[in-house]
Parts: structure tokens; sequence; C-alpha cells
């Protein structure tokens, strides 16, 4: 149906449909802002002006994201009454490619957590079914782009959490190869696995958000050139001839029945249209979930250690400095984040950090070497996104090892700085597309064939 | 410095205690068999050329972004913005 409409009215109808946050995925709604860029931009319409792919569509932003004057509360305590300085680069450039926020987006505190259930503004609830999780950490970005409430969404991705969600709530969701989307002005997690991560309904919308965002840019010196990915070099994919998976993913005991089933009907079917599948071997599951996680809590250590409660935050006085710095954080961080602080702090520490926190390096680069070694044989690798489908709210946050040990099929392709994207189809959380560093474009490309093929 | 100090003082967290799904995942890790001797020894590293470093000059912030900077600041005393002193011990 093709209906005219205005871009206010199109953001009004958004912005009425966000501010009854029926699936607690708002944090901030940007109600002034985003009316101000919708006007320009009909007025630009009225001038009879040409206007960009971007221009007037409406977005929604992962609350770790910076964007001036606008709260930035990682959906936490301690920040919940910080206020972006300044604007992080991949905002910068979505408005000015003339892109509208809407809404600053629910997610895990800090970004630490599966399910978007640790934060301070209410557990995200699923697009699809309402009593279970809407994955995390960006829940309420999956959500929101779900439920049609976002034309697409800005998430974080550092172990799994724009895939995940993603792949909970039946969307697309990108985690790019690390350096190709500057990460300045995001709130650091774990710095070396940071990834800015669209998520959207198709892979036409993946394609032109990632071509706005990325770009070398010097406030983020991990940042590189990257060739615009056009769409008539991801509509074909002839050159793709040889597909991937993980043996022990399959065979793990971890997995659902039925996803299992599900995931091998979709190797079935792409071995029908001639292209040749390899089963891989990888590292165990409790091997990449502890490497993963031993170097994250190391590296959030370090990054969260400027939350005291001098610069910023929710200070809260003590009899002296250093008693105020602890009741601050004692108080702000919670229970989670204060988990990973205090695992990290213990990994770094001397008598320790040989043992763990250097092996922990050490087997990443096994870990990277593995998947150098898998795409000389094949061109992408394919995986569920989880073993299971989504928890009940309220049952992850018993068991944190089991929430740690869901992430198994998503931290791996973090460790190794691939492109990795989610697909809402071939298993009831989707299927996720790997392929070698820096190429974006052939993730991208299987995923249109995936579209046409399961 | 031979002091030694507990994971609470370190993460400046009152009362803080390694925890128990933590210290399974370092298990693992310790009991993992790696093939690399030297974790720095490697091609992974998101190294930046010497020649792409990035000019060391002073950006002036926008009187905004100074105003929002101000804004933020938890604690101020007769119009100064009160700032960590040094801790001594």
């Amino acid at each position: 149906m093709n209906k005219e409409i205005t871009c206010t009215d199109l953001v009004q109808e958004k912005l009425a449909l966000l501010k009854q946050n029926t699936h607690q995925t708002v944090n901030t709604l940007l109600n002034d802002l985003a009316i101000d860029l919708a006007t320009k931009v009909d007025a630009k319409i009225a001038k009879g002006e040409t206007i960009g792919l971007l221009e007037g569509i409406p977005f929604g932003i992962k609350d770790v994201y910076m964007l001036q004057g606008t709260y930035t509360t990682a959906s936490s305590a301690l920040l919940k009454k910080y206020k972006s300085a300044y604007t992080a680069t991949a905002i910068q450039k979505l408005l000015d490619a003339g892109a509208i926020p809407l809404v600053k987006e629910n997610c895990d505190s800090f970004g630490h957590g599966s399910s978007s259930e640790n934060t301070i503004f209410g557990a995200v609830k699923n697009a699809i079914n309402p009593e279970l999780v809407g994955g995390g950490s960006s829940g309420g970005s999956a959500v929101n782009v779900a439920k049609d409430y976002t034309v697409f969404s800005i998430g974080g991705d550092t172990g799994g959490s724009v895939r995940q969600p993603a792949g909970y709530n039946c969307v697309y969701g990108l985690k790019p190869t690390y350096g190709r989307i500057s990460r300045f002005g995001l709130m650091a997690y774990a710095s070396s696995t940071d990834c800015v991560g669209p998520i959207a309904k198709s892979v036409e919308d993946i394609r032109i958000v990632l071509n706005a965002m990325s770009g070398k840019d010097n406030k983020d010196q991990t940042t590189y050139a990257s060739a615009e990915i056009e769409n008539k070099n991801i509509s074909n994919s002839e050159s793709i001839k040889t597909v991937g998976y993980f043996k022990n993913f399959i065979d793990s005991e971890a997995i659902d029945a039925q996803v299992k089933s599900d995931f091998l009907a979709s190797i079935e079917k792409i071995k029908a249209k001639g292209i040749e599948v390899k089963a891989l071997d990888f590292f165990k599951s409790d091997t990449l979930v502890s490497t993963y996680y031993t170097l994250a809590m190391a590296e959030t250590a370090s990054n969260l250690s400027r939350l005291d409660g001098t610069n910023y935050g929710n200070r809260i006085e003590a009899e002296t400095l250093k008693e105020t710095y602890a009741v601050t954080r004692s108080e702000n961080f919670s229970e989670e984040t204060k988990r990973r602080i205090v695992g990290g702090n213990q990994v770094l520490s001397q008598g320790f950090s040989d043992e763990i926190y250097l092996k922990g390096l050490a087997l990443r680069d096994d870990i990277s070497e593995n998947f150098e070694n898998d795409f000389a044989a094949v061109d992408v690798i394919l995986s569920p996104v989880t073993p299971n489908t989504p928890p009940k709210i309220g049952d992850s946050l018993k068991d944190p090892l089991a929430m740690y040990l869901s992430d198994a099929y998503t931290v791996g392709f973090s460790l190794g700085q691939l492109p990795t994207l989610t697909v809402p189809q071939g298993t009831a959380t989707g299927l996720q597309i790997s392929a070698a560093k820096n190429n974006d474009e052939l993730v991208l490309k299987f995923a249109n064939f995936l579209k046409d093929t399961i | 410095m031979s002091k030694i100090m507990t994971v609470d003082v370190l993460s400046s967290i009152k009362g803080a205690q390694p925890s128990e799904a933590v210290n399974r995942l370092f298990e693992v890790i310790k009991n993992a068999n790696s093939t690399t001797n030297n974790a720095f020894n490697n091609n992974h590293n998101n190294c930046v050329s010497l020649n792409d470093l990035r000019a060391d000059e002073v950006i002036e912030s926008s009187t905004t972004e100074k105003q929002i900077i101000i804004e933020n600041f938890p604690k101020e005393k007769n119009g100064y913005l009160v700032v960590s002193k040094v801790i001594e011990d």
C-alpha cells in the first residue's frame, strides 16, 4: 500500500506509539528534537529540494550513545542524570544524512547482560511474546524495530548484543567488522570488541545505514576506510561456493532440539542450491565464553573506573574522598556490573594476570587464527544465533553463569572481530552469517541469498 | 608498593567479593590449552601506524559542550567545580 504522509506526521505517529512504552523500550523520548527535524525535512520537500535516502527516516538509539543535549544513562542509576556533551560520530553521520532520532532506548546497564533486565527502566519485553525477555543488551532497540516503533535502531555489540536481541525479536542485526564504524561517543564496555551495529527489518535497510555510518574517524584510531557497499554487488550470490558450520555448536548438549533440527534443515536447503557445505572444528563453547568474559571483564573494569561521581555521575557524599568513591559506586552500579568489575580486577591483579588474563589473550589469538584458516576453506560460516529460545522475564537474573553460557554462539565472532549478521530465518532465533574480516559485503550478499532460499 | 589490595578496594565497591559464576569461567581458562606461547607475539592487534597518528592539536570545545560539562558536575563550591584531590595513602 502506498500512502503519502508528511515527515512530521510520520514522526508524530511513531512518537505516539513510543510514548505508550508498551514494551519498556523507552529511556528518553526525543520529542522536540524529532519534531523540529521533521519540520525541516517537510520544508525541504515543499521547496522541491532533493532529499537523501535516510532523510526524514525515524530511528532509535541505544542509550549508550552520546547525542548532544540528551540524557545518556546507559540504563544505570549512576548516569541517570548524565547529559551528553557531544554527539557520537556514528550518530552524527546519521543526523548529517537527515535521519531523525526519536528515542534513547532501554538496554542492559553498560551493556552488561543478555536479556535487557539489568536496567533501572524495567525489563524490556519481547516483541513477539511480552512474557519473554527482549534479549540484550540492545533489547530496546531490537524490540522497537520489530514493533515498527522505529524504522531502524542503532545498537551496540560487544559479545552479541545486537545479534542476539535481533534473533529473539525476528529482525536483522549486524555486527560489522571491528573498526568499520567509529566507536567515538559509544560508552565503552570492552573496547577491543565494541562495535556499532544497525538493527532493521531488511538487508537493504542494513546496507544503507551501514554505508552511512562507516568510515575512518580520527577520533577512533581503530577505524579504517571502507568502500560503500552497492546494492548491485550483493544481489547475486554466484561467488559463494562453500559454506561452513561449526560441528560442536550443533552437537552440543545445550542446544534446543528444535533449533538444532531447524538449523540442519536450513543447511540441507543450502546444499540443494548446489553450494558445498563443510562441517568445521571449533573451540568448545565454554572456552569461547570464558575467553570472551575474561577479556571483557578486564576491559570493563578499566573503562568503568572513571565512574566515581567526580566529573559526572550520581555522587553520594561520604566521610572521606575514597569512601565517597566507594559508596557512589556501590550504591549506583547493578549487581551484574559489580560482578564484572570485580571479575575484571581479579584477572588484572598480580598473581592472576599471567594465569588468566594473558592466557585469555593467547586463546583469543588461537581463535583468530582458527578463523583465518576456516576462511581459507569456506566463504561464509553459518551458525544458530542462540542455543535456546528467549527465557521468561525474571529467569536469567537468577543464574548468571547460565546467562554467560547462552552467549556461546555469538562471542567467538566478537573475539575474531568478524562481520556477523543475524537474519530472522532458519531457526526460532534466526541464523548468523559470518565472513572474514572486512568482508561485510559478502555477509549481506549471503543474507540476500538466504532470503530467497530458506 | 607491596601492600596487598583486596578486590573491594581495587574496585572501589564496598564489600565486593569474587563471585562463584565468574570464578568458574576463570577455571576454564586456567585449564584450556593454548598453542600460542606469547600473547603479545601475534598479528591480531589493532595497531596504529606511526604515519597514521592523529595530529596533536588542541580543539576548542563549543560553548554548548562546555555548558553541559559544567551541568554534569556533581559538586560546586563557591562558584568553582570540585574535582578530585590527590589521595595520599
